[in-house]
């Protein structure tokens, strides 16, 4: 437990002490502010019906699934492929920590960089709770999800990145997987047969995130990112021991 | 301490390290010889578990490096080739965090940082970032992290690469006391390296062990040790058949005006009988010196792939008996 506390500290100070942090932090306050400056425009006119601005926030929109698609990838490309290019990789994989540690590790320290992300949002709720009164209760549902998704996401990454030595590579692998992980679900839009279409829906991560931004918590949804994270993690340890002295 | 059998390692199909059997006991310093692509690195990856070999086995203080890769892992102090550190990190930092990961307990932490830094003579620099460092004292910093946890075993896979010669003394100086403590395998391809610092050598070429035993048994081994430079006033003839019968000399070659060349059989010294003869005739003895071949001789001779190198392949069998 303390080898896993040390390899996400180090892993943390690594986030911070390199610009890639505060471009991805910048960049992400910069369009998610934007984008809730548009959906407090839209929800203004007078012509739109009544909703949620924060229920929009949290995965209604495109921007909130395109930045994902990118920022996850940028966050993780680094963990294992920036080891392996240096050979810092070999240090760690001689020292008595496994290699499910190693890639617990990296995760964990990426899920809590993704976490602090999303932490200045809540001056969205802040500033609605000043002209509003706010259900708290879709709120926290929301983050829940939000949480979620960056599991499933992160996990992804860290795979990738696993698997090669060129950071960049890593990024891309990872946005390629992740745009099929996405973009599987909303195949149940086209999808004929009652089969398809069901299994489909599970998979649907825009329906998970409308239902949690809904204030839904549906079990099945967390199951389905928990036991899909869990996957992508067992391939990245699995891929880590099998890469060895490469 | 360490049991290293039958070790092969394939690429494709090309065996890098072939059939390499060797042991090491405790408290040993063992420098390990070769050429660059010899397959020194290899060899040592798989003893630390981080590259399995294709056949053959690495037993560490009695536990497998395949079976029980944790246990060995933590008997074991790693410096490897290109000492890879994290940029970003202080140097103590980067200690507490080796120290960590090591499984060094937090009582301790503290005093195992200060004396790895102390030892390894970069107590000065452990509030500077790793980046900024110059190669040498990064060297350091990587042998630090290496000992922190007062490993049994330390595998350095060239330590003084890149340094500076006051510096490359200092770091075998260190090796020469970590030697008192550790049992060390070192790999180098600097001779002088290996004739002040390691108790016994091995040279490995082509991936195949070409010889193992101390720097003198191995120069002692090679070309039936010593020559003897002689010159004489004396007949030439009566001489060197004189010469010839003294017991443990395996050949003498005129060269002339006097001068003999005498090839002495291993662990014979002939000065002694030389002069006595001399004495003993009546000629005047003008030259008397022994030359022992150098290790370097000895490298260059197992490790050359030229024909008439080959033809003299007899001596990495002396080599290894």
């Amino acid at each position: 437990m303390r080898k896993l506390f040390a390899l996400v500290q180090r892993e943390l100070l690594a986030y911070f002490s390199s610009p890639l942090a505060y471009v991805v932090l910048t960049a992400f306050l910069f369009i998610n502010g934007y984008v809730f400056y548009l959906i407090v425009a839209f929800l203004n006119d007078p012509r739109t019906q009544a909703m949620a601005p924060l229920k929009l926030l949290f995965g209604g929109t495109i921007f909130f699934w395109l930045f994902l698609l990118f920022v996850v990838p940028v966050i993780t490309m680094r963990l294992l492929a920036e080891e392996r290019r240096t050979g810092t990789l070999e240090v760690l994989l001689t020292s008595p920590v496994s290699e499910g540690q190693v890639v617990a590790g990296k995760f964990i320290a990426a899920f809590v960089f993704y976490l602090f992300l999303w932490l200045p949002t809540w001056v969205y709720v802040w500033i609605l709770a000043g002209h509003a009164k706010i259900d708290f209760g879709p709120v926290w549902a929301g983050y829940l999800g939000i949480a979620l998704l960056g599991l499933l996401f992160l996990s992804v990454g860290t795979l990738t990145s696993a698997l090669v030595r060129n950071q960049i590579i890593a990024a891309i692998l990872a946005f390629a997987v992740l745009v099929v992980v996405f973009s599987i679900g909303l195949v149940e839009n086209i999808a004929t047969g009652a089969a398809l279409k069901g299994a489909l829906g599970y998979m649907n991560l825009w329906d998970h995130m409308d239902d949690f931004a809904k204030g839904i918590v549906d079990t099945r949804h967390i199951v389905y990112s928990l036991s899909l994270t869990g996957f992508f993690l067992f391939l990245a340890t699995k891929a880590l021991e099998a890469s060895k002295g490469r | 301490m360490i049991e290293v059998e039958g070790l092969t390692k394939r690429f494709v199909d090309k065996d890098v390290v072939a059939n390499v059997s060797f042991f090491v006991p405790e408290g040993e310093v063992l420098g390990f010889l070769g050429p660059n692509g010899a397959g020194k690195t290899t060899t040592m990856r798989m003893i630390t578990g981080f590259l399995p070999p294709t056949s053959g086995s690495v037993k560490v203080a009695g536990l497998d490096v395949s079976r029980d890769s944790l246990a060995v892992r933590a008997r074991i102090g790693y410096l490897p080739e290109n000492v890879a550190l994290y940029p970003e990190m202080r140097v103590e930092e980067y200690l507490r965090f080796r120290a960590a990961v090591e499984g060094v307990g937090r009582a301790e932490m503290r005093a195992r940082v200060d004396e790895a830094a102390e030892r390894c003579m970069i107590a000065e620099v452990r509030r500077q970032v790793i980046g900024t460092l110059s190669k040498g004292y990064r060297q350091r910093v990587g042998l630090a992290g290496a000992l922190i946890h007062r490993p049994p075993v330390l595998i350095l896979d060239e330590p003084t690469v890149g340094l500076d010669p006051r510096q490359i003394v200092k770091i075998r100086e260190l090796i020469i006391e970590l030697g008192r403590e550790h049992t060390v395998i070192l790999s180098t391809h600097i001779l002088p390296e290996v004739e002040q610092v390691c108790r016994r050598v091995l040279i490995i070429d082509d991936g195949k062990l070409v010889a193992d035993g101390t720097p003198e048994q191995l120069r002692g081994g090679f070309s039936g040790a010593a020559q003897l430079a002689v010159q004489l006033e004396a007949p030439e003839g009566e001489a060197r058949a004189a010469l010839e019968a003294l017991s443990g000399s395996s050949g003498v070659k005129s060269e002339g005006n006097g001068h003999f060349r005498i090839a002495v059989e291993a662990g014979s010294d002939l000065r002694r009988e030389v002069f006595k003869l001399a004495v003993a005739k009546g000629w005047m003895l003008l030259e008397l010196a022994q030359t022992t071949p150098s290790l370097e001789d000895v490298f260059l001779r197992l490790t050359t792939h030229d024909a008439a190198a080959e033809a003299e392949a007899p001596v990495a069998e002396v080599a290894n008996a």
